[in-house]
């Protein structure tokens, strides 16, 4: 038997839709993942990812849709026929199961031989860099360890698909930055096609090539992480990826370009707007990043006036909070070494390096 | 504050601590009291234990082959009953809990039913079913009366060790690509073994000294050892070698507990088995 095969296999889901009862938990979700790509669902508690994963792993059946591995479609059977790889939350290692033990599992279920495996659980050691810890316990092992044997078992027997669930939510932050870049590696070098389910957004933008952001069932944007960080698709998106300033405004396109238009008479340049957002008049959201924003002296030129009414200092940047004359409440993230020094109360004036207008939800 | 500093002893809690001394003193004595009693008047052939006492074996030198006859009889129908509640138990348990089943609430308290009727409303039950089907008077009869006490109590257990067990372990293993008999074979099984073990213990344990249910089906040709007892202490009074007996079952209560022990280690045993998880 091939030990080494390249498994990497696209994967296509066709208008699956999930519901308890009268709740929607997943409406019409359509994605095609390529061979080898990382995608994450991202979302809230209650948007559906989890319940889209569960039917991709076949430990819940769709109500309706199609989901294609390749040319081979495994959304009639059993969670047992589908070769995909699951890693779960709590990593459930089987505990009566010694580490090698725990990895060879989907291997003696394939009925490899005893040689095929042993050489296949020293692979998969090395790679995930637990050499000579096969003989211990899963109890024996620290947090960290333990994921990544449930991630080696989940990629022992060359699956279609490698679903992750959650799997950094139990180690503690310094160890969950690690994993995250670990678990980036060790899918990039066994190039699996592989699906992560997250809430975590910090987590999405470092690890995935396109992200799935979820929303009460339904799918809010799909693209790589700078489109989401940079020019959200929606309300939602805006709000849910990174911190953000939303400012309530109109569009106003009576000089050819999209301007906001706040309160009667400011109007401030868009960089960049969401689809959709194309009306003159519709009600939109004006949004800044806060490390868009820049802080200069009161006495320049063409800067909105503003009052410092509080500083959080976070070590590598500080948060100011602003009070913008005719823009309202707005927060700012600069170096410290940069406003380290600024008093509160201090009178500064502020200038837009950036921003993004999306539709108000309901426009 | 450092580690080393100890707290006061103030009068309070002195005399906190000595009242709960004498009553954990005090239960241990009334919990072990009847057992050793037992055990010393079986070394001197009667109830009334006497020290300083002659200790001897002649007691149970003198146990007619009646008791013996009664004892193994008694052994062999309370394992049998334990391995068939046990067999039929875990996948009945497993089908209630993991199955999803409408009316599984229903179906489990019906279970437990000859838990909480008196066994002696149960035995006169079981005497009009087996009468006619000629099972009263036989060990068959005696074997089933304790399969159906075994059943309810292994179902106890064994859907508790299975509500304690996360759903994940299975949902892997399917994952891993193991059907449902190889994942509870694989997995399920070995990890509720060892609340399975105790469970058969208690189970054993019941049907040993199990006595009312038992007084109605048994009979001539099937006498449990515990109805042998009693008949003849209310015929002759309480013989020595009947003491003896009663020693004989307290000497095999240790051996199987100590068995489940030893087999399983210590920290089984300490805790309750519900609140094991995988």
């Amino acid at each position: 038997m091939n030990t080494s095969s390249n498994a990497a296999q696209p994967v296509h889901i066709d208008r699956v839709r999930k519901t308890f009862g009268e709740f929607v938990a997943v409406r019409e979700f359509t994605l095609d993942i390529a061979a080898g790509e990382f995608v994450t669902f991202l979302g809230p508690s209650g948007c559906g990812k989890s319940t889209t994963l569960k039917m991709l792993s076949g430990l819940l059946p769709q109500d309706s849709g199609e989901i294609r591995f390749g040319d081979r479609r495994i959304d009639m059977l059993p969670p047992n026929k589908r070769n995909v790889g699951l890693v779960f939350q709590n990593y459930a290692l089987f505990p009566h199961m010694s580490v090698a033990e725990n990895i060879a599992f989907g291997l003696r279920m394939r009925g490899w031989s005893r040689a095929d495996k042993e050489k296949r659980v020293a692979e998969l050691l090395q790679l995930v860099r637990l050499e000579g810890l096969g003989n211990r316990k899963p109890e024996q092992l620290s947090g960290g360890q333990q994921q990544r044997v449930a991630v080696a078992r989940a990629l022992a027997f060359n699956p279609d698909l490698v679903l992750l669930d959650e799997p950094l939510s139990n180690l503690d932050a310094k160890l969950r930055e690690q994993v995250r870049l670990d678990l980036r590696d060790i899918q990039r070098r066994a190039n699996q096609t592989t699906v992560f389910v997250t809430h975590d957004q910090v987590e999405a933008l470092v690890m995935s090539d396109r992200i799935v952001l979820m929303n009460k069932g339904g799918v809010e944007q799909v693209g790589s992480p700078y489109d989401l960080y940079a020019t959200p698709a929606t309300e939602f998106g805006a709000r849910f990826v990174g911190a953000n300033n939303l400012l309530a405004a109109k569009l106003d396109k009576s000089s050819g370009n999209a301007q906001a238009l706040i309160g009667a008479e400011t109007r401030l340049p868009i960089s960049t707007c969401a689809a959709g957002v194309d009306k003159d008049g519709m009600d939109i959201w004006y949004c800044i990043r806060p490390e868009h924003i820049a802080i200069r002296s009161a006495k320049e030129d063409g800067l909105f006036a503003a009052r410092v009414r509080d500083k959080i200092y976070q070590g590598t940047t500080v948060l100011v909070d602003l009070d913008v004359y005719g823009l309202g409440a707005i927060r700012a993230e600069r170096p410290a070494l940069e406003v380290g020094d600024l008093p509160m109360d201090a009178q500064v004036g502020i200038q837009i390096e950036r921003s993004h207008a999306v539709a108000q939800a309901g426009e | 504050m450092s580690a080393t500093t100890r707290p006061r002893i103030t009068p309070s809690v002195f005399f906190g601590r000595a009242a709960l001394i004498v009553y954990l003193v005090i239960m241990l004595l009334w919990l072990t009291f009847p057992v050793v009693l037992v055990l010393l008047a079986s070394f001197q052939g009667t109830l009334e234990v006497s020290f300083p006492g002659e200790f001897n074996l002649d007691a149970y030198k003198t146990i007619p082959p009646a008791y013996w006859e009664a004892f193994w009889f008694t052994i062999r129908a309370a394992l049998l009953a334990t391995a068939i509640a046990i067999v039929v138990a875990i996948p009945a348990a497993w089908a209630m809990v993991r199955g999803k089943l409408a009316g599984r609430r229903a179906m489990s308290n019906l279970v437990l039913i000859p838990d909480v009727v008196p066994q002696l409303i149960l035995g006169i039950a079981l005497l009009t079913v087996f009468i006619p089907l000629r099972l009263s008077n036989s060990f068959i009869g005696v074997m089933l009366a304790l399969v159906a006490l075994s059943l309810s109590t292994g179902l106890r257990f064994t859907e508790a060790l299975l509500e304690g067990l996360p759903e994940e372990y299975e949902q892997a293993a399917q994952s891993l690509g193991a059907d449902k008999l190889t994942t509870f074979r694989l997995v399920v099984l070995p990890l509720i073994a060892p609340g399975v073990a105790i469970a058969a213990l208690f189970i054993f344990m019941q049907n040993l000294i199990t006595f009312e249910l038992l007084f109605f089906i048994s009979g001539p040709s099937a006498t449990p050892i515990a109805i042998r007892l009693f008949s003849d202490i209310i015929d002759r009074g309480v013989l020595p070698y009947a003491v003896a007996m009663a020693g004989i079952l307290v000497y095999v209560a240790i051996a199987f507990y100590t068995l489940v022990a030893v087999s399983l280690g210590p920290k089984y045993m300490a805790g309750s088995v519900m609140s094991r998880k995988g």
